[in-house]
């Protein structure tokens, strides 16, 4: 298990294997809507696409309760100290998840002279995985997580189905 | 008629201009240009007229500014736009007491422009964070390098 | 008793947000209470500050388009129109019928996917979880429709100066046909849900009451003032489009209360779905492209001000052009900002739990206050 946090002190072999599954099949993500990519987060966690068949429904205001942070929208400058302030209220292990352009790269905001974002959300924290799209299908968001629990677990979910659609 | 009813109210102020407006091409029925220490009388005379504030902004023509207020009415259709031109380095006297829903209006305006009102309240920056040192609206304020 | 004691009461200062699942976005409420009572709340904006209206002087207008839906992303489409119509206004443009009842259809299909979030989401703040499900598989049926139509599920960027790029066809019409029945049938279901529920009306009912001297002096629009009785709307009052074609009515409220305003919201769904009946049935044939669209939009010396009905309020676009390719400034009024600007008085003498449910009702999208 990798956190950005650095290598853990004590390795637990196998049981450090079913900790990571748990951890990959039950994330907790963080209600972290910025913009418009919060309604799609919403799509995503609701009745059509469902996110809590993989496990990662139980959206928590708290980011104490979270291990995942979905940061869907465009980070301003005035809400980056609060965005790492929320990550670091996160307790290890935790993920980041940049949904969307503006997340990603600043997104359709980001030009010469633009003052008010942080174009990316890794400038200021580490992120885990990326999903592209303005805004991505809630489609593309479950593929981000699952890429997650693939890099949770080493292993992916369904990986021999996934890979053979060619 | 809203607009005769307009036009009579603020024919009382000495304005510099009330006249007809090109709604097809404009979208106003009324424009009107006053000075900045006529502008809380004109804001008063809409009010008594049941009009509400529908938008305030400035415009930075880089000599001076150009602030506009657009005043719309619930029950008849008549946009009136007051402009009001205001130089560099000058302050506008505040109508938030009058209206108050123009106090957002002219934070905004001070926060984007640097645009100072007289008397207002609560004169902060509404949307940079507080310690921003700039106008980001300005002409001058970062040149214009968008791509064509 | 407390005297004696040698108790010191205080005010208690409570950071609402700007990460809080009522908030609805980036919003930061400063409130100093008295135990369970708002002395006063301060709304802090700007957390979701994207600099539209400098990125509007640095673009030309035509890339000024996709800023539009990010500035309101849940009724996009009615943003993109009054863009559109305000530079068809400076360039003397007319938009062929058929692209405009394309446009009243697409926006009325926005509008009710808007009213639908906004009735999931504020139940969800009130505490009921199952509405919002109900309604996000009512929403993803017209986002189906409208995504084949224009290609994207939220942010839309349908509408062109002079008409729409791509047209729609027969599948599309008996899509909306099928919908339109669909919702209808829906009704009985969230009245029996939420309207007639007991817990629903004793928190709506008689709290957050706006009146007409508010709504004056603060300029607010939309179903919030159409909520306190003043039937106000820019579809009837300063039509535009093919709107006058069309028979609707505006549903208005007595009280002014939340009540009243969710139930102007559902009604103005209803409503919506009949214009959007009439416009299948009256759709005439021909193109959708305005004849002369100039390659350059290059509009002469001038300014306009352009509203249009969204499902937040009036929204209105300030154009100043000085001949150039790129606007000299464009200045959005977004409804939003002054509905939100009233929040501190509406908030103020009230408890705290009623805050939340004052917040969701008068349907806020933060990125439309901070732009």
């Amino acid at each position: 298990m990798e956190t950005k946090t650095g290598e853990p002190l004590i390795h637990l072999g196998v049981l450090e294997e079913a900790l990571n599954l748990a951890r990959a099949n039950s994330l907790w993500p963080l209600t972290f809507g910025l913009a418009c990519c919060a309604i799609e987060m919403m799509a995503a966690g609701a009745s059509r696409f469902d996110l809590d068949r993989f496990g990662a429904g139980v959206f928590r205001p708290s980011p104490r309760q979270c291990d995942l942070m979905i940061v869907a929208g465009t980070i301003s400058i005035k809400m980056a100290p609060a965005v790492v302030r929320l990550y670091e209220q996160m307790p290890a292990p935790k993920w980041v998840m940049a949904m969307g352009n503006c997340a990603i790269s600043g997104g359709p905001f980001y030009y010469p002279t633009q003052y008010a974002i942080v174009p990316g959300a890794d400038l200021i924290i580490p992120v885990d995985v990326y999903v592209p799209g303005c805004p991505p299908r809630p489609e593309g968001l479950i593929e981000g997580i699952l890429l997650l629990e693939e890099k949770i677990t080493k292993r992916g979910r369904l990986r021999k189905f996934r890979d053979a659609k060619g | 008629m809203l607009k005769d009813n307009l036009t009579q109210a603020l024919a009382s102020l000495n304005l510099e201009k009330v006249a007809e407006g090109d709604y097809a091409k404009t979208g106003y029925h009324l424009e009107v240009a006053a000075q900045p220490a006529q502008m809380p009388d004109v804001a008063q005379a809409m009010l008594a007229a049941g009009c509400f504030l529908e938008s305030f902004t400035a415009v930075d023509l880089r000599e001076t500014f150009d602030l506009v207020y657009h005043f719309a009415s619930f029950d008849e259709l008549c946009r009136t736009a007051v402009h009001v031109p205001l130089g560099k380095k000058k302050g506008m006297p505040t109508i938030s007491h009058i209206y108050p829903g123009a106090d957002w209006y002219e934070r905004e305006v001070f926060d984007l422009f640097g645009i100072h009102f007289f008397n207002h309240p609560n004169l902060k920056r509404l949307l940079l964070p507080e310690d921003a040192d700039f106008h980001p609206l300005l002409k001058d304020f970062g040149a214009s390098q968008g791509n064509d | 008793m407390i005297e004696l004691l040698g108790i010191e009461e205080k005010t208690y200062t409570l950071n609402l947000g700007p990460q809080h699942p009522s908030t609805h976005g980036v919003l930061r409420v400063v409130l100093e209470m008295d135990g369970e009572f708002i002395i006063k709340a301060e709304p802090v904006i700007g957390y979701g500050h994207r600099g539209h209206e400098h990125m509007a002087e640095n673009r030309n207008y035509t890339q000024f388009l996709p800023n539009l839906a990010r500035v309101d992303y849940l009724h996009a489409l009615a943003y993109n129109q009054c863009y559109c119509m305000a530079v068809e206004k400076l360039l003397d443009l007319k938009v062929p019928e058929r692209a405009e009842f394309i446009r009243v259809i697409t926006c009325e299909l926005n509008r009710i996917t808007s009213h639908l979030l906004w009735f999931g989401a504020y139940l969800m703040d009130l505490g009921a979880f199952t509405p919002f499900l109900y309604c996000f598989d009512d929403r993803e049926h017209v986002l189906d429709l409208l995504d084949r139509v224009t290609g994207s599920r939220l942010t839309y960027c349908y509408f062109r100066f002079g008409g729409v790029p791509t047209d729609i066809d027969d599948d599309f019409v008996a899509g909306c046909r099928a919908f339109v029945s669909r919702l209808r049938s829906r009704w009985d279901d969230y009245h029996n849900l939420v309207t007639k529920n007991v817990i629903f009306i004793h928190r709506t009912r008689d709290v957050g009451i706006i009146t007409r001297d508010q709504c004056v002096k603060y300029g607010i629009t939309g179903p919030n003032l159409r909520g306190s009785g003043i039937p106000y709307d820019i579809r009837k009052s300063e039509p535009y489009s093919a709107y006058p074609l069309f028979d609707f009515e505006i549903p208005i409220g007595s009280n002014g209360d939340i009540y009243d305003r969710y139930v102007v919201r559902l009604a103005e769904m209803e409503q919506s779905l009949r214009i959007i009946e009439q416009a299948c049935n009256q759709l005439p044939d021909g193109p959708i492209m305005a004849e002369k669209v100039p390659k350059r939009i290059k509009p002469p010396v001038g300014e306009v001000y352009q509203a249009v009905e969204t499902a937040r309020g009036e929204f209105g676009m300030y154009i100043v052009s000085q001949g150039d390719v790129k606007p000299y400034r464009i200045k959005l009024r977004t409804p939003s900002f002054a509905n939100m600007s009233f929040f501190p008085e509406m908030a103020q003498d009230n408890l705290v739990a009623d805050l939340v449910a004052n917040l969701g009702s008068i349907d806020v999208v933060i990125p439309e206050i901070d732009r």
